[in-house]
This record gives C-alpha cells, structure tokens and sequence, in this order.
C-alpha cells in the first residue's frame, strides 16, 4: 500500500509562481474547472475534506468521468498544480479493492482557492451585463436628504458627515460603473456581435421592460437628484460639509503627511462633488450623464425593435435570402447563354408584365355582330382592321412641324409687375377709404381715381342688397378684402364726392368701411 | 330614368378592381410613393378581394402592406426568354451575363447590410463576393477598376432604384462612374424582403442541370388528389391566359388540353371579369386580347417607324407560307423603305439599317408569340394571321358583304 501522496509541484516556490491557473491551459479544462467548483460549493456548506466519489458525485453529468479512476486522475493533476491538497484516507472501507487502492481525501489549498476567486471575479466581470440601479438612484436621493440636513446645523457633525458623503460616492461609484457597463452590452446586444438570436429574443423583452422602467426611475429621480444638489451648492452649503469630511480623512495621516493631508483630501472631495453634480445637473453647455443616459437608453428601444424585424425577416425566408441571391448569381454565370439567362430571371423574379395583343373597338363591334367559330382557323378569321393612315405612315395622327415654342418670359414678367402694381395701388386705397372711419358720404370730400373706382364697386355691392324700406345695410366686397355698413339719414340731404374726372352726387348717406385684410393680417400677427 | 345608386358603386366598384388587377399584372411590385402611387391605392383598397382571386385562380401570393403590393407572379411557361431584366433607362437594354450576376451579388450584400450603403460600399463587397471560388470557375472577375465594370455596377443599382429596393439619399451613379464621387441610399428591406418570388429559396434546390433548377424554384407541392390535380390545371392555364400573348393548343399536354376544352368558357370569361381582355379563341390556341391596348409591355400594331416596319413585316409574313430567311426580310424592308421611308427616322432610312431593324421587329414577333426563329428562319405562328392585309385575294371575296371595308384596308397605292 503506498501511502505516498502526490507531491505538489512546486508549493514552497510560493507567490511567483501561477500554479494554481495551470489548469485553464490544460486539455480537460472543463473537468478541472468543474471539480474545483464542487469544492468551493462544498466550502460553502462547510465541508473541508472531500473524497473522490464525493467529487465525482458533484460532477455535472456531462463531463464527469465514468470511472472514479478519471476522477482521481484529475485530482491528482491539481493536486500537482497546487490547487488541492491531499492527505491520507483514513476512514474504513468495505471492499477489498478499495482497501488495495490507494486512497486520499482531498482539500483546498489557499493557492486553490485564491484562483478560484479570481476566476470567479473574472467570469462575473466579462457576464456582467451591466444593469441601471434604479435602487441606487433612491440612494442617492436620500444620502443628498441627509447632507441637507447636516448642512442645517451650524456645527454639522464630522462623523456623520464623513459617513453621508462616503455613502453618496460608493452609491454613486457602483451606479456609473454599472452605467458604463450598460451602455456597452446594450451595444453588443443592438450590434448582435457574440450575441445569439436564442440569447436576444429571450433578453429582448426583459431588457425593453427594464429600459422602461430606469428611464421612469431617471426621469423622476433625476430631477429630484438635480433639485438636491442645486440646493447644497446653493450659497456655497456643501463646502463645510466637503472640508469637514476632509479634516477627518486627514487626521488618520502619519505627521509627515499631515501638512499637505487635508489639502489633497479637500481637493478629492471637491472633484467627487463635481463629478456628481456633473451626472445630473447640465452646466457649461455640456449634457448631464444621466441626460445622455437617459437619451441612449430611449433611443435603444427602437433600435432594439429594429434588430428583432430584421431577425423576424431574417426567420420569415424560408431559407437564407443571402445565400439565395449568392445562388443565383451562380447559375447566373453558368447559364448556357443569354436565353437562358433571360429565363432563370423571369422564374426568379417574376417582375414581368403581362403581354398581350390588342384589338380595338371596330373590331370588336364587328366580331360581336358577326361572330367567328371557335374552330375557326387566325387564317380564315377576319383580320385585324388596322387604320390605313398607321399602315401608310407608321403613326395616326398626321406629321406636321411642331409649332416653334414661343418664349413667353418677358410678357411673363411684365403682367406680374403690372399685377403687382395694381395690387399695392388697391391696398393704398383700400387703406384710404378704411382710414375715413364712420362718416357721411358728404364727408368723404375729394377722392383720387382709384380710391373711387374701390368706393363705387363697394357701393354698388352694397346697394344691390338695398330693398325699398331699408335704413340700414352691411355687405362685404365681392372679393372679401372690405366691408361697407351703409345707412339711410333722415335729412334728406345730398352728398357730393370730387373726384378728378368729375363730382359725383347723391342721397347722402352715414357710411362706415373696415378693411377686412387689416384686420385679418393684425389677428394672423398676434 | 336614373340609375339606382347601388348600380353606379356596383360599377364603380368593378371599374377600380378591374384598374388594380391590370395594374398589378403590368407592375408586379407597385410602390405607395412615386408615379405609381394612385395605382397602389386601388391595390390596397381591393387588397382582399385580389388576393382571393389570385390564389384561387393562379396561385400567386398578393402581399400587400402600407409600402409595397407585390403579386408573386409565377409564370407558367419556364422556357420564355422575352422578358429580361432590361437598363432603367431609355435604351432599356437587356441585362448582359456581368450583370446579371453583378445584381444578385449586389442583393446578398443588401440583405446582409445595414438599413442605408454607399454606393463605394457595396462595390467593395460585391468584389468581395465575386471571389466566390463558384464564381471565379465560371469566369467571372470583378475588380470594379475599370470605367465598363463601374458602369455596369450604376446599371445594377438604377435598376433596384427602380424597383424601389433602394432609394437616393444623396450624390448620384454617374459621379461614381467617373471615379469623382459616391452616392448614398437608403435600403428599403420590405421591398428586398419580396424581391424573389420562387416557391423554394434557390440555394436549397440541388439540382445541376438547368431545366431542373428552373423546376424546382416554382415546384408546388405534391398533388396526391383529383380536385388538387384539376386546381394545379386551372392555375397554370389561368397563368399562361393572363401572361401570355397567345395560347397554342400544340404548346399544352394532353391533360391540360382537356381540361381548357371543356372549362375555356369559365376561365376565359372568369379573366374578363377581371381585367377586361377579350377571349379570341380560334383553331390553333386562345389569344386574351386587349381592347385598352394598355396591358402589355410590347405593342403591335404600334406607331412609330419601328413598330411600323413590325407592322408591315408581319404582313408580309402572313403571306408567307414557309420559314423566311433574314436575307429575305431585309430585301423586304429595303423595298419598304422605297415607299414608305419618307416617315420614317432619319437612321432608319440610312443604307444598312435593313439588319437592325429586323432584328429588332423579329424580336417584337417573336415576344408577343406570332413568330418563331428557327434555323431555317423566321416562321410564321397561326396567331399572325391577323395582321394579313386585305391585299389577299381570298379576303376581299370572303370579305364582299361587308361593304367598303376591303377597299378601306387596301392602304397602299400601288
């Protein structure tokens, strides 16, 4: 019986050596890794020795060894990297073999378990998603609650100030770092890079739900965040607190240190509080963080829509459309000829229109009046009538020379200014008679030619609402820019208007004209 | 007397679905923006009862969404070699073999891409692609280098332009062309989505030899019962009445012959209904013809000297009784520019033009199924016999009852 254990390789070498990771370069690595799990597992529940059946018990069934003989071979092999230690089996046994076999209870080195810890922290780092702490923004927000407080007191006490801020920087440390990681896997996962599609469906509506929910959280919290941190840096409250958790920082420091101590922890402190307030609060024309945040993280969801349709449309095909359309540039090139080629892109495609023969409507009447047999020969059907102006000439309608094009710019030109000329001359008017107010038609006095012509249309459209016994009268021009309100005086009396052809007369009148478009332009302008 | 109001929408009705069905038989793919926007509407708004008819009658898909309406347009006739994919632009020139092959490697980076490219771009991975070792073995090198090559890239994507799978953001093709620039495009993945049409995607189908590809991209499934068989029968007749310009019996099987014997009236007046083609049905086949003269990619009779040498060609060889050689047709169509070369284009009546505007009216003749090219030459289809002239003896005693039409066709003077 040898009572000999296996020797680890080399534990007395100690700290310089990386033993303990051998393992990851080994060929059965996934073994390897799987029994140093069952032990860690076992630590955990307090169990220190292990034995090989317990091991290979432990072991997930895809990779564990059938005979307990792989097993022990494995726990040799990191007995010997220095991840295990092996000690004498001692216990009873029932068979005889067992008795014959040489056998060892095994146990984590610290070496071991050292790796095991890194190797844990490494697997969770590259897993980690990355997720926004809504939970940390509440934090935060009472952390900020109670810097509020202490900055109250006219003596705020170290200690706790010390504590609050401690809280608000750890707090806020784990929610940036995890915002970065966020923001990374949202891109990987967006980008589909080392992402499956069963892995992104299944992510997919966890992570819109979730986007959702942080960017409530962010929108509500942030602005209570912001509200907070105004209101210490609001005649200057927050900077006691800063130097206070800053003395006593420094007072832990060695008497050499103790000159420049507090100093370089004012300036620590006062950075923290610009990064923090630099997070939620937009200054100097840069965006806040979590304003940035919050935009990526709203505009992830379309984007996220957008990889689910093109992963839908990728399923829909019923095979790879890529690989398809590679196919077909194939049978493209190997295509006998260009017949062929002309074929394989009908079928393929099917963008061809419908081709068929015509027949026109002289035709058809005659056929209807006279209609051929079914089993009639084309040769013997009566023929297509074809106008025998096409026949002759290749086209219906007589050729002549196209009239020359006439180049109408000028006269173009010339009617537009004219138009336009009228246009301010009328408005001119239009204004003139509006500025008259409420007057009488004796009042009016002398007009110039245009502003008559305007008068007399208005008039006219106001008369011809006019019945016998009417005193009183309001109508719009008939181009909607004016309105004239017109009624009867009881004098009697007659108005005369001057114009430069000549003086107009009449009943006089009590007239009152509002420009219409004024009012229109003065209302669009409010 | 006035119309009920339920007859004039009842016709109404019918006029627009009549208006959408020829639309999408002439665009398969209609687009919601662009010129073909009014037409889409009408397709969107008669989506349901198209698609019914189109499935029950032909089997083609209509899928119709706020973007796109595509009918999946299966031809019943594998072997037609007059519909290529022809140049968006004027000269509409058929696509060559580069670029065939340039489109569809053009296609697999698209469907692979992002939602927008540059025209730089996907030149580059289209190099990429042709390095197919497949591709390589069939002779086909693309380096994108030269001017021809860049050129034929712009004709590519003019095309997927046109067909709406891409959409100009920004610079344009000819800059490219001339190496002083790069255009940028939006990928509109709907439209690339329906794009193909076949029945199986072509990279699962195994087959190496051609006619067998061609089968399996459009095999249906099987038809293990009577009424599936007679469905199969009335899809693929129902195909062919509305695709294409003739039907010959002689080009039908014996069970697809007896089937059109016995259901012609049903599908051809079921066709009618639908998009206003008339049924000719003569001895040798059924042509559905156009009183619209608008469904159609190819005219005949059309105006133009082109078309009107198309024109007098086909009467000639109506007359004819045999196969006529090229060198016949071109003494022909010199003779024809003696008489009627006075209206035609300046190019057409240059010495030597006989070849290309042969060429050209064969092809015509040939598409819309009145011709065949044979090695002997250009045959004669039965269909032709209705551009024969009144000249024919036989027709003006045939024709003596109907009064001044004989003296009417008689256009020339001689």
């Amino acid at each position: 019986m040898d009572e000999t254990p296996p020797k680890p390789a080399s534990p007395a070498e100690g700290s310089g050596s990386y033993g303990p990771f051998a393992h990851l370069t080994a060929p059965n690595v996934l073994v390897y890794r799987s029994v140093m799990r069952a032990f860690l597992v076992a630590k955990e529940r307090f169990a220190v020795h292990l034995r090989p059946e317990d091991v290979q018990a432990a072991l997930p069934v895809g990779i564990r060894p059938v005979e307990l003989d792989g097993v022990v071979k494995a726990l040799d092999s990191l007995v010997g990297w220095g991840n295990l230690r092996a000690d004498p089996d001692t216990g009873r046994v029932t068979a005889v073999e067992d008795f014959y076999r040489k056998r060892f209870i095994y146990q984590l080195t610290r070496e071991g378990e050292a790796a095991e810890q890194a190797l844990s922290a490494y697997d969770e780092a590259l897993g980690r998603r990355g997720a926004l702490q809504a939970v940390a923004l509440h934090d935060i927000v009472t952390q900020l609650r109670a810097l509020l407080v202490l900055a109250a007191e006219d003596e705020p006490d170290p200690a706790k100030t010390h504590l609050a801020l401690d809280g608000l920087v750890s707090r806020f440390a784990a929610l940036a770092d995890n915002a970065r990681a966020f923001m990374g896997s949202l891109q990987r996962t967006i980008d589909l890079h080392d992402v499956g599609e069963e892995v992104f469906l299944a992510y997919k509506d966890q992570l819109i739900q979730y986007l959702e929910r942080f960017i409530q959280d962010l929108i509500t919290l942030g602005a209570r965040i912001a509200r907070l941190i105004t209101e210490l840096e609001d005649g200057g409250r927050i900077q006691p607190l800063l130097r206070a958790a800053a003395a006593r920082e420094a007072a832990d420091a060695t008497p050499q240190e103790a000159a420049y101590a507090e100093q370089a922890a004012a300036e620590r402190w006062a950075e923290r509080w610009t990064g923090l307030a630099a997070w939620f609060l937009s200054r100097d024309g840069r965006e806040s963080q979590s304003r940035l945040l919050r935009g990526r993280a709203l505009g992830a969801i379309p984007q996220l829509l957008a990889v689910v349709r093109a992963l839908n449309e990728r399923r829909a095909g019923r095979s790879d459309r890529s690989a398809d359309f590679r196919t077909l540039a194939r049978w493209f090139a190997e295509a006998p000829d260009d017949g062929a080629r002309h074929q394989l892109w009908r079928v393929a495609f099917g963008l061809y229109p419908a081709r068929h023969l015509s027949v026109d409507a002289e035709t058809l009447a005659a056929r209807s009046a006279r209609p051929e047999a079914a089993s009639t020969p084309w040769a013997d059907a009566e023929p297509l009538r074809i106008s025998p102006q096409l026949r002759r000439t290749g086209s219906y309608e007589r050729r002549g020379k196209p009239r020359k094009v006439e180049d109408r710019q000028e006269a173009r030109r010339l009617l537009a200014e004219t138009a336009a000329k009228q246009a301010a001359e009328t408005a001119a008017a239009r204004a003139r008679l509006a500025a008259t107010g409420s007057t009488r038609l004796s009042g009016l006095g002398e007009l110039d030619p245009v502003s008559f012509r305007l008068f007399l249309r208005l008039l006219g459209d106001a008369l011809a609402t006019w019945r016998p016994g009417t005193t009183h009268t309001t109508a719009a021009s008939s181009d909607g820019s004016m309105e004239i309100r017109l009624s009867a005086v009881p004098d009697g009396s007659t108005a005369e208007i001057r114009t430069p052809h000549g003086t107009f007369r009449g009943p006089d009148h009590a007239i009152e004209i509002v420009d219409l478009t004024a009012g229109a332009e003065w209302s669009d302008g409010r | 007397m006035t119309t009920p109001l339920a007859e004039v929408l009842d016709g109404q009705h019918a006029a627009e679905l009549r208006k959408a069905a020829r639309a999408l038989l002439k665009h398969p793919l209609l687009l919601a923006r662009g010129p073909s926007a009014d037409e889409f509407r009408l397709v969107r708004r008669h989506a349901s009862e198209l698609r019914a008819w189109f499935d029950r009658n032909t089997g083609w898909a209509l899928q119709v969404d706020s973007g796109t309406a595509r009918l999946g347009k299966i031809p019943a006739r594998l072997g037609d070699a007059t519909h290529p994919a022809r140049e968006a632009t004027r000269s509409a020139a058929p696509f060559t073999r580069r670029r065939y092959v340039l489109l569809c490697l053009a296609l697999a980076c698209l469907e692979r891409g992002e939602a927008q490219i540059a025209l730089g771009r996907l030149a580059d991975q289209v190099v990429l692609e042709a390095a197919d070792s497949h591709l390589v073995a069939a002779g086909i090198e693309f380096t994108l280098d030269r001017r021809d090559e860049r050129l034929d890239l712009a004709a590519v994507v003019r095309l997927l332009l046109s067909l709406g799978v891409l959409r100009r953001v920004a610079g344009d093709e000819d800059a490219y062309v001339s190496g002083a620039g790069d255009a940028l495009y939006d990928v509109e993945r709907r439209v690339l989505g329906g794009l193909l049409a076949t029945r199986r995607g072509p990279s699962t189908v195994r087959a190496a030899e051609w006619e067998e590809r061609l089968a399996e991209l459009t095999a249906e499934t099987a038809l293990d019962s009577d009424e599936l068989r007679f469905r199969a029968l009335r899809r693929s007749l129902t195909r062919r009445l509305l695709d294409d310009p003739v039907l010959y019996y002689d080009e039908l099987d014996d069970a697809e012959l007896a089937y059109l014997t016995r259901q012609r009236g049903f599908l051809t007046a079921r066709i009618t209904e639908l998009t206003g083609l008339v049924a000719e049905v003569r001895a040798e086949g059924i042509a559905m013809v156009d009183p619209d003269d608008d469904l159609t990619d190819v005219r005949m009779p059309e105006s133009g000297t082109r078309g009107h040498v198309t024109l007098l060609l086909a009467e000639h060889l109506a007359a004819a009784a045999g196969p006529v050689g090229t060198a016949e047709l071109m003494r022909r169509v010199a003779e024809l520019a003696a008489e009627h070369g006075g209206f035609w284009s300046k190019s057409a009546r240059e010495p030597g033009a006989e070849g290309e505007l042969v060429e050209q009216a064969v092809v015509r003749l040939a598409a819309l199924g009145l011709v065949a090219r044979t090695p002997e030459g250009v045959v004669p289809r039965p269909a032709l016999a209705r551009y024969a002239v009144g000249e024919a003896v036989v027709l003006v005693s045939r024709t003596e009852g109907a009064g001044g039409v004989p003296a009417q066709r008689k256009a020339s003077p001689r």
